[in-house]
């Protein structure tokens, strides 16, 4: 491992907003862009693309994504960035648009340069005491966990509701919808390789992407996904994908040293239990890490983590943890993680 | 219209789609279509810069449609990702770019918009 280098491990943070009609109001999505700009300038990112379609907003950072939802705001940033910064400023425009906060997810893995990020995220002990300092006090139901495993790469987890909305969910689209974030460190050299500009090649960050999406099998996880993609000078690459009003993203640091790679994406529980298992197993191929952690966040009640150890293990990766929680709402967290045969 | 040139025209109805379209045929000049939403914050990111874009290329012409307000011609041309930029050459469709992506946008600009002598 380096002794320093770009912090791959993303902050993920997930906010969820009531007062707007979702059969009607474009709720957050009028948010306008000098406003948006003013959260992500507090974060330290800023807009590279971005694409829309009925259902959402997305849009690709210089640090990682944004996704922006009538009721939800996901934002996931890496490197540096002080991600809960955009606590605040998302809650006060929230209320400028009619809408009032009723519930907080904040995840994220283990740095692989700790030290090297800022207050508030030089712990994960600081960053609860910034986010209990910065949510509204209405959100009075809070769990914060960190989820164990063999290695130094743990999982954290803080999660935050409005006690009102203990009566089951008003949000459509959080009843049956499930999150999944894979974590991958170690990528196999060659592969990882594919994620340099070629030297020279006279082609823009965009175009740089498409070909890096094609190249690399990125392409073929969904099919019917619109990718919106983008090749970093002089490496390193994001995408994001939109199929309905469901989204997937990659990013990808592919230094030797400190590599690091994400793929996170959203299903339902009425889908195939296979479709989740051929995705993951897709991104195990393209990526072939050293080592890999999966975090499923779905309704209790089920399980869509089952068969993921029997669907990896014939690509050479061992499950070495396993740990599960429940979270307020009615959430199921469950962290695992893998590695090679070699370790 | 000289002082069309260099400005992003927005089309309001399907009467004014129709004439700048036929413009764009007879003039032989590339025609730059942003369809845009109202409600799709990625609209807003790149509209700036589209306008930007507009005024260093005065020999393309620039059109802008509101997919709710023009529902028949996002329907028609299969608009479902905004912004969509389709690039139009004598009244046919050489090329699109879908999303917000600045970098693709000038590229396809520079290809398709070439001066005619």
């Amino acid at each position: 491992m380096a002794v320093s280098g770009f912090e791959g491990f993303e902050k993920r943070l997930e906010l969820h907003f009531s007062g707007d009609d979702p059969a009607t109001g474009k709720g957050l999505r009028r948010l306008d862009f000098f406003s948006l700009e003013k959260v992500l300038h507090a974060v330290q990112c800023t807009v590279v693309s971005a694409v829309g379609n009925k259902y959402f907003d997305s849009y690709v950072l210089s640090e990682s994504s944004l996704f922006v939802y009538p009721t939800k705001v996901i934002i996931k940033t890496c490197g540096t960035t002080q991600l809960l910064k955009s606590v605040r400023p998302l809650v006060d425009y929230g209320l400028t648009l009619g809408l009032t906060l009723c519930g907080c997810r904040y995840t994220r893995g283990s740095f692989i340069f700790p030290g090297a990020q800022p207050y508030p995220h030089t712990s994960f002990k600081e960053e609860v005491v910034y986010l209990e300092e910065n949510l509204p006090k209405n959100l009075s139901i809070k769990k914060a966990s960190i989820m164990n495993s063999k290695s130094r790469y743990k999982w954290h987890v803080f999660t935050a509701c409005d006690e009102g909305r203990t009566v089951g969910r008003v949000d459509v689209h959080a009843s049956n919808l499930y999150t999944v974030e894979i974590c991958m460190t170690e990528l196999d050299r060659v592969l990882a390789k594919k994620f340099f500009r070629r030297f020279n090649d006279g082609k823009t960050g965009d175009s740089a992407g498409r070909e890096m999406t094609e190249v690399t099998g990125i392409r073929d996880v969904n099919e019917n996904a619109l990718i919106c993609d983008y090749a970093f000078d002089p490496c390193g690459y994001s995408m994001n994908g939109i199929d309905g009003n469901r989204y997937s993203t990659v990013h990808v640091t592919p230094e030797d040293g400190f590599s690091y790679a994400s793929f996170e994406c959203v299903g339902s529980v009425y889908d195939d239990k296979e479709e989740i298992l051929e995705v993951l197993k897709k991104v195990v191929k393209i990526f072939r890490p050293g080592a890999l952690s999966v975090s499923t966040m779905c309704p209790v009640g089920h399980q869509v983590w089952r068969g993921m150890s029997k669907a990896i293990e014939p690509l050479g990766l061992r499950l070495r943890s396993f740990a599960a929680d429940e979270f307020p709402i009615i959430e199921n967290v469950v962290f695992q993680t893998f590695t090679t045969r070699r370790k | 219209m000289a002082s069309e040139e260099g400005q992003v025209i927005s089309c309001h109805s399907v009467d004014e789609w129709k004439q700048h379209f036929q413009k764009g045929v007879e003039s032989k000049k590339l025609v730059v279509v942003d369809f845009t939403a109202s409600w799709c914050g990625p609209c807003r990111f790149i509209a700036p810069i589209l306008v930007e874009i507009a005024k260093k290329t005065p020999h393309v012409i620039f059109l802008k449609v509101d997919v709710d307000e023009l529902k028949t011609v996002a329907q028609e041309f299969e608009v479902e990702a905004m912004p969509t930029f389709l690039f139009i050459k004598e009244g046919k469709v050489v090329d699109k770019v879908v999303g917000a992506r600045k970098e693709e946008l000038q590229e396809k600009v520079d290809k398709h918009g070439v001066l005619t002598a």
